[in-house]
């Protein structure tokens, strides 16, 4: 990842999208299939470090595809498959040979949709990642579960009972602990499928906060139902129809001026 | 009635119509069922508990130890109705010896009554060294006589065969040159080996005699005559009835003089004597030396018809296999369902992982599928016999645990497989995905985020198959179980790796044999009925067991 010498370049950076930085994530004209069912349709698309990018669109428009297909989580499917095109980081091609796909989820974490913490104590929830990794110390292990708890706001909740099972956990908690639990494992990247789609309001919004105070070191990619949110923690979004990229440009622009009769319907709530 | 009738109908009277007689019809019948199958369950279980009770917590302590402590002996009844009494095989013979050993008692008991007899009895003690060597010269003398008989029967034998044939030859014009030679050949061959044999055994005979006993000194005439004159007043003097007290059962049995002597026993001095003195010398002389085992069965078997004189009648209906206890049955059974259990859900779970995580849908993972489901549909006895052919014959393990073991594992296979398959299915993905995403192997995914979840329906749905399986008979009659074995597994093993290599007994077999095998009588029934009752009892508990496991795991890992 790419030092930044200043305290908040994106800022500058997002006004003037003239100015050319180099992608975090480089989609190029990608097609996906599952078996002979295409669901993506020659998406070309950038995500540059350290946003949050969103990508918003009725059900079954290849979104969550899309997303999966950065951490290569399609491979558990049968049959799913890149028709054509590419995916590179930081201009490595994901599905070339040379990749190892443990070390590149190991770079590009992923929170569920549904917050699927393992049934065992809050600590080795999140330890866990160190653990299969082959971290042996105790203490290395105990900071690291410390600093990504306190990363993901969980610290002063769960300090006391860090050998408690993680179901005991409300919802939101589980949620955040399973950011956590991907903070621990120190990556670049967080995908995030809909993380708060099964969450109320209130624990809703401190996801959201959290995954805005994460954004100073992470490149973040947010799959979203709820447009609302996108507002409120994207700096781009992207909307997808019908698996094609109907409209990515910054948030404020698509939420407020969209350049594409489509985008303006859905965001409208004409359809969708 | 008529005043219900008379007061005016409100709209929600009931009214017959088809639905309500059929609704009631079918409620009938669908409690009727039930209740007809409650009503079979609760009659095995009563039939078996009852009946086995009786068994199991018989005689004077609360539970008959010897039921479950001992080996499976044969019954022994004497006497009929109310003085009828039950015994295995071990106490039987312990009462043949107390009875034939006060037999001697009294007959020394006579002499120390009687001063002048006395002297006799002195006598006859005197000598009663030099008598057992005497005997044993009788037995050797006899052993030989009957080997000598048999060489020389087989002699004529051959002599006819040869006339024979010499006269078949010239009936049909055969030269005798041409003949002669081939069967004096063969005749000459025969003699040779049988005489080495006959020679062989006079020469064991011989030498085991210079080893064990003295030079024999001559017996007179005149000993004999006075034990034959002291036998003669011990049979005078016999008491009519003897009561022995049977000390382990706490009864008095009244036994007559004529039960006393069978009526094959010895009728005359000479035989009784000698019996008695070669038996008590001989066995003695064998108890307290390790012996060469060859020469005893030989000695055994000179010594028989002396035995046969000095035993002791005591008429008895005997039953095989239902006095005793079922100890090595129910060590049996344990080992093979410990065993099978261990073998079938390392198998199954490794199947079980294949086809739910690394399988991918298609032709071969279907057809997998369909051979493990018609795995199932195998009756018991093919398996058995699958067993008996690849294990016992092909591999060459024997009627052995190892064999037993496998065809076990391999019947309860498609119950495991499945069970385990169904559990891991049940695991929910996003622990699968969340274990990849955080960087883990598939492997390690399995090993971390899968299994440990889907252990706890694995093992209860694979010990309860197993536990199912122990209780079949079919597979393991040819490949793992005895009839009869008298040692324990663990017992007379000469290398470790024997341990796997013995057959065993079984409870499902032991009841097999027991019901099947001799007439069925109240006897037989006993033991059929208590083994039944022990083998629920197992079953039951190892099915307790694996649920109580389950609900441990549960508790620790839920979500």
């Amino acid at each position: 990842m790419q030092e930044a010498p200043t305290a908040n370049p994106e800022n500058s950076s997002l006004e003037n999208t003239e100015e050319y930085r180099e992608p975090a994530i480089r989609i190029k004209e990608l097609d996906f299939l599952y078996g002979n069912n295409q669901v993506i349709h020659n998406v070309t698309l950038d995500i540059f470090p350290k946003e949050i990018m969103a990508f918003i669109g009725p059900s079954g428009c290849g979104k969550s595809t899309l997303l999966r297909c950065l951490n290569r989580m399609n491979d558990l499917v049968d049959g799913a498959r890149i028709g054509k095109g590419s995916i590179e980081i930081h201009g490595v091609d994901l599905h070339d040979k040379s990749v190892d796909v443990i070390e590149l989820r190991k770079k590009v974490g992923m929170v569920f949709q549904k917050s699927n913490p393992f049934p065992k104590s809050i600590y080795q929830n999140v330890a866990y990642g160190l653990q299969i990794q082959g971290v042996k110390s105790k203490r290395t292990i105990d900071e690291k579960v410390e600093e990504s708890l306190r990363k993901a706001a969980l610290w002063e909740e769960v300090k006391d009972r860090l050998n408690e099972n993680a179901y005991g956990l409300s919802g939101g908690q589980q949620q955040r602990l399973c950011i956590a639990r991907t903070l621990a494992v120190e990556p670049e990247i967080i995908l995030m499928d809909e993380p708060c789609s099964a969450l109320d309001p209130v624990a809703t919004g401190r996801v959201e906060e959290l995954i805005l105070g994460l954004k100073d070191e992470y490149t973040i990619v947010v799959v979203t139902h709820n447009m609302q949110q996108a507002g409120r923690i994207s700096d781009r979004t992207a909307f997808f129809y019908l698996g094609k990229l109907i409209e990515c440009d910054q948030t404020k622009k698509i939420f407020l001026n969209p350049s594409k009769q489509q985008t303006e319907d859905y965001i409208s709530g004409k359809f969708g | 009635m008529m005043s219900a009738q008379k007061e005016p109908k409100h709209p929600f009277t009931p009214r017959l119509s088809r639905e309500r007689i059929q609704e009631t019809f079918v409620f009938g019948l669908l409690r009727g069922m039930t209740f007809f199958v409650l009503f079979c369950a609760a009659f095995l279980f009563w039939d078996i508990l009852s009946k086995g009770a009786g068994k199991v917590f018989e005689g004077e302590g609360l539970i008959n130890w010897e039921f479950l402590t001992e080996h499976p002996q044969t019954l022994h009844v004497i006497g009929e109705g109310e003085d009828e009494i039950k015994l295995s095989s071990s106490n039987y013979y312990r009462l043949k010896d107390e009875k034939m050993y006060e037999k001697w008692n009294t007959f020394q008991g006579t002499f120390d009554y009687n001063n002048k007899r006395n002297q006799l009895f002195e006598a006859s003690k005197a000598i009663q060294n030099e008598w057992a060597d005497q005997s044993l010269v009788l037995a050797e003398a006899r052993f030989i006589e009957r080997e000598q008989r048999k060489v020389s029967d087989k002699f004529s034998f051959w002599t006819e065969l040869v006339t024979n044939l010499e006269s078949t030859a010239s009936d049909f014009e055969i030269k005798r040159e041409e003949v002669l030679p081939m069967v004096s050949q063969f005749m000459l061959g025969h003699f040779e080996k049988e005489r080495g044999r006959l020679q062989l055994l006079s020469d064991q005979v011989t030498l085991f005699r210079a080893q064990q006993y003295p030079k024999i000194e001559n017996l007179t005439k005149e000993n004999l005559k006075q034990i034959q004159l002291a036998y003669n007043q011990f049979l005078a003097q016999a008491p009519q009835t003897y009561n022995l007290a049977m000390r382990e059962f706490g009864e008095e049995v009244t036994i007559t003089f004529n039960d006393f002597y069978s009526k094959e026993g010895p009728k005359e001095f000479g035989r009784f004597a000698e019996a008695l003195v070669a038996y008590s010398s001989v066995r003695q002389a064998f108890l307290e030396e390790d012996q060469n085992m060859s020469n005893w069965d030989d000695l055994q078997q000179c010594l028989s018809p002396f035995k046969e004189a000095m035993a002791v009648a005591l008429p008895s209906r005997d039953f095989a296999y239902s006095g005793g206890g079922i100890f090595p049955a129910i060590v049996g059974t344990l080992l093979l369902v410990v065993g099978a259990m261990a073998i079938s859900i390392v198998l199954g779970v490794f199947c079980a992982i294949f086809l739910a995580e690394y399988g991918k849908s298609g032709k071969f993972l279907s057809m997998v599928r369909l051979a493990i489901l018609n795995l199932a549909g195998v009756p018991s006895i093919i398996f058995g016999l699958f067993g008996f052919g690849l294990f016992v014959i092909f591999l060459d393990w024997n009627v052995s645990l190892l064999a037993g073991w496998f065809t076990l594992a391999f019947m309860v296979l498609p119950i495991v497989i499945t069970a385990s398959e169904e559990a891991l299915r049940s695991i929910p993905q996003g622990f699968r995905e969340s274990s990849l995403a955080l960087g883990a192997t598939k492997w390690t995914m399995i090993k971390t985020s899968v299994l440990p979840f889907a252990m706890p329906g694995i093992l209860t749905s694979s010990i309860l198959g197993v536990a199912r399986a122990a209780g079949e008979t079919a597979p393991i009659m040819f490949t793992a179980a005895y009839a009869k074995r008298s040692e324990l597994p663990w017992e007379g093993l000469e290398h470790w790796t024997d341990f796997f290599f013995q057959g065993v007994m079984a409870l499902p077999y032991h009841i097999y044999v027991v019901s099947a095998k001799i007439p069925q009588n109240e006897y037989t029934a006993d033991m059929q009925y208590g083994t039944a009752f022990i083998f629920l009892l197992l079953v039951v508990g190892i099915a307790s067991l694996s649920i109580m496991l389950r609900n441990r795991l549960r508790k620790k890992y839920r979500w």
